[in-house]
């Protein structure tokens, strides 16, 4: 097959093996009949026989493609590798284990034609359990979309079309798989729209993931806020921390200031306060260099690698 | 992690099955690379005995010798390379570099697709060194163990304490790391950034960027079996390597992870220190002569350092994405993206 499909459907998968002759087979029943697709598995270093499965799949229809990775490296990672050998004009992310519903791709797609670059699914009625499950990714979606400033609700669901153009601006790394909307916002300026999908409980396997995943959303979410709001003009976040710290210096030389010609200075006070206060405005200093540092390693980067410039918004 | 091109990723796709090691006859089969930075053995005796079993068993061998500027001399002794029969290239270092900068020095001059590397002693017995090659034939890179190790019980328990350590911190279970004697294939170790003391830890980053690493047991030579007990500035230097290590493995992309809990961490005890603090001075007592208030704030300062650092290494991370991609395909079924 060397002719580029329209439509590529990304199925990063792991240890999934019962489950892929049942997603091939609902791919193939959403999509027959439209524009010409491929579906390309990302085996993320599966040790069940995915690998094989798959392989037999793709002997009976050329359009099933696979990249395999060579040790399991994670979710963010596999998108990452799937969007790389992608080669479709439209992109679809699903995850692997038959919760997302195919069927509900060309509803998405639709959705992408009306001029969105990023076009995310949420889960109506999930199917989990509500205290592991449901609850933390009720608490994470409030925070994202909280931080970040992109409004979605359901930043867990694979489900989502993407045009070409942004998948080509897209970068993930680290576990960045489950802000993709905030990142290509942020990076690419992509126009985002939401549309509800299907979920089905998980019918084979285990769920790779848990509530350790919070603290790693927590920690990943800092990140998203610095990308989002000071990826061009990083002096700015260390800029405004360093006033922060400043203010607080200010505060302490006011302190010992008040100490010294207010009251009676003992020796220790006049040792702690301006100690304080210059540990401060060491800060202040400190975070005023940080911010140097960033903006050259920014020019740089840019310098040896012009990176292509946000999306045009369609009129 | 180390990261490679798209470039490199894409043009590795057009290969579907790892190359074995070339048959005899055609061409260069195995460099074998002496590294010479410490206590050197007679090369005549280190070629006769390491590459001897190689040509005998039918490779065709090629040796590399690269040393530091101090063991110039020594490097010069070819007979016995000339007697062997191989072709043999001796490489002096510009400065003193340790065994990962010789490595890297040598390198360029390789022209066999595997290499067997060792440092400037017997390490191993001789006998082993054609299994080890061999086994190059289903991994990326052949470690060899010492085992059975003839080494004091000292020793063998500073490894076990050693190789517990580097287990922990980075998933990886190896047993003999110290053993510098490895085969690996050169497209390995053109792929991989190596530098600092890394040699060391080879197959860790190796197996880490998803080559496919084995460890072989090859009989400690008798020679090599003492009481290992280094100067204090040995252990520090291996206890900031595992350091690094640590963090290269787990925290290269995702720095603000480990800045942000250290960070986190420091700077709660200070928001703590000075909270309560603060309620005291609320209730009357005064705080400004006492030194905690000094160590709470110290506690701060150093928490937002902490994490200020993480940010700006989330901004390199960031800024380099475009162009790195950190996987490795393992093999690819059309996966052709068509141009």
């Amino acid at each position: 097959m060397t002719e580029s499909p329209e439509i590529s459907v990304i199925v990063p998968v792991m240890d999934e093996e019962p489950n892929i002759p049942l997603l091939v087979e609902a791919v193939r029943l959403a999509l027959e009949g439209g524009p010409e697709w491929e579906l390309l598995f990302v085996d993320d270093g599966s040790g069940d026989g995915t690998v094989a499965a798959i392989i037999a799949q793709r002997i009976a229809d050329p359009r099933i493609r696979l990249v395999q990775l060579a040790r399991n490296y994670g979710q963010t990672t596999g998108m990452q590798a799937g969007f790389d050998h992608s080669r479709g004009s439209v992109v679809v992310t699903m995850d692997g284990d038959l919760q997302n519903d195919p069927a509900d791709i060309p509803v998405l797609i639709a959705k992408l034609g009306e001029g969105y670059d990023l076009v995310a699914g949420y889960r109506l009625k999930r199917q989990d359990a509500w205290l592991r499950r449901k609850l933390p990714s009720w608490v994470a979606n409030r925070m994202i979309r909280w931080i970040t400033g992109v409004d979605i609700r359901d930043n867990g669901c694979s489900l989502k079309a993407y045009r070409r153009e942004l998948v080509d601006r897209l970068s993930l790394y680290s576990d960045l798989h489950r802000f993709i909307p905030a990142v290509a916002a942020a990076t690419a300026g992509a126009r985002i729209a939401e549309v509800p999908v299907r979920h089905h409980a998980r019918l084979h396997g285990q769920s790779k993931y848990g509530l350790s995943r919070i603290a790693k959303v927590l920690a990943d979410l800092l990140t998203i806020k610095m990308i989002r709001s000071f990826r061009e003009r990083p002096l700015m976040l260390f800029g405004s921390m360093a006033f922060v710290a400043a203010l607080f210096g200010l505060l302490f030389a006011g302190a010992s200031v008040v100490s010294m010609t207010t009251f009676r200075l003992h020796k220790a006070e006049a040792l702690v306060l301006p100690t304080a206060a210059c540990v401060w405005f060491a800060l202040t200093w400190y975070l005023m260099l940080l911010g140097l540092i960033a903006e050259t390693a920014l020019r740089e980067a840019r310098l040896a690698d012009p990176e292509p410039g946000p999306l045009a918004q369609r009129a | 992690m180390p990261t490679r091109s798209l470039d490199r990723l894409r043009s590795e796709l057009e290969v579907t099955a790892r190359p074995a090691v070339p048959l005899p006859g055609a061409g260069p089969a195995i460099a074998v690379v002496f590294l010479g930075s410490e206590r050197p053995e007679p090369l005549a005796s280190l070629i006769r005995d390491y590459v001897g079993p190689l040509t005998s068993a039918g490779h065709a061998v090629e040796c590399i010798v690269a040393v530091e500027p101090w063991l110039r001399g020594w490097a010069a002794d070819l007979g016995a390379a000339a007697e062997a029969g191989v072709p043999i290239r001796v490489l002096v270092g510009a400065y003193s570099m340790g065994e990962t900068g010789l490595l890297r020095m040598a390198l360029p001059y390789c022209h066999a697709p595997a290499l067997l590397i060792m440092s400037a002693y017997h390490r191993v017995e001789s006998d082993a060194i054609p299994a080890l090659v061999d086994a190059l034939r289903d991994a990326d890179l052949v470690a060899a163990r010492r085992w059975p190790r003839k080494d004091s019980w000292i020793s063998r328990l500073q490894g076990r304490l050693f190789h517990g350590l580097v287990a922990r911190l980075t998933g990886s279970r190896f047993h003999d790391l110290g053993c510098g004697v490895r085969v690996v294939r050169r497209s390995l170790l053109q792929e991989l950034p190596l530098y600092g003391d890394y040699y060391r830890f080879l197959p860790v980053l190796a197996a880490r960027d998803g080559f496919v690493v084995r460890e072989k047991d090859c009989s400690q030579h008798p020679g090599d079996a003492r009481t290992r007990v280094y100067r204090p500035g040995t252990y520090l230097r291996r206890a900031l390597d595992l350091l690094g290590l640590f963090f290269l493995v787990r925290f290269t992309q995702r720095p603000l992870r480990f800045f942000g809990l250290v960070g986190s961490l420091l700077a709660l005890g200070g928001a703590i220190v000075l909270a309560v603090m603060g309620f005291q001075r609320i209730g009357g007592q005064g705080i400004a002569d006492r030194p905690l208030l000094l160590v709470g704030v110290l506690l701060l300062v150093l928490g937002v350092q902490a994490i200020a650092l993480g940010l700006v290494g989330e901004i390199i991370v960031h800024l380099h994405a475009t162009r790195q991609r950190h996987y490795r395909l393992a093999d690819s079924a059309g996966a052709h993206r068509s141009e």
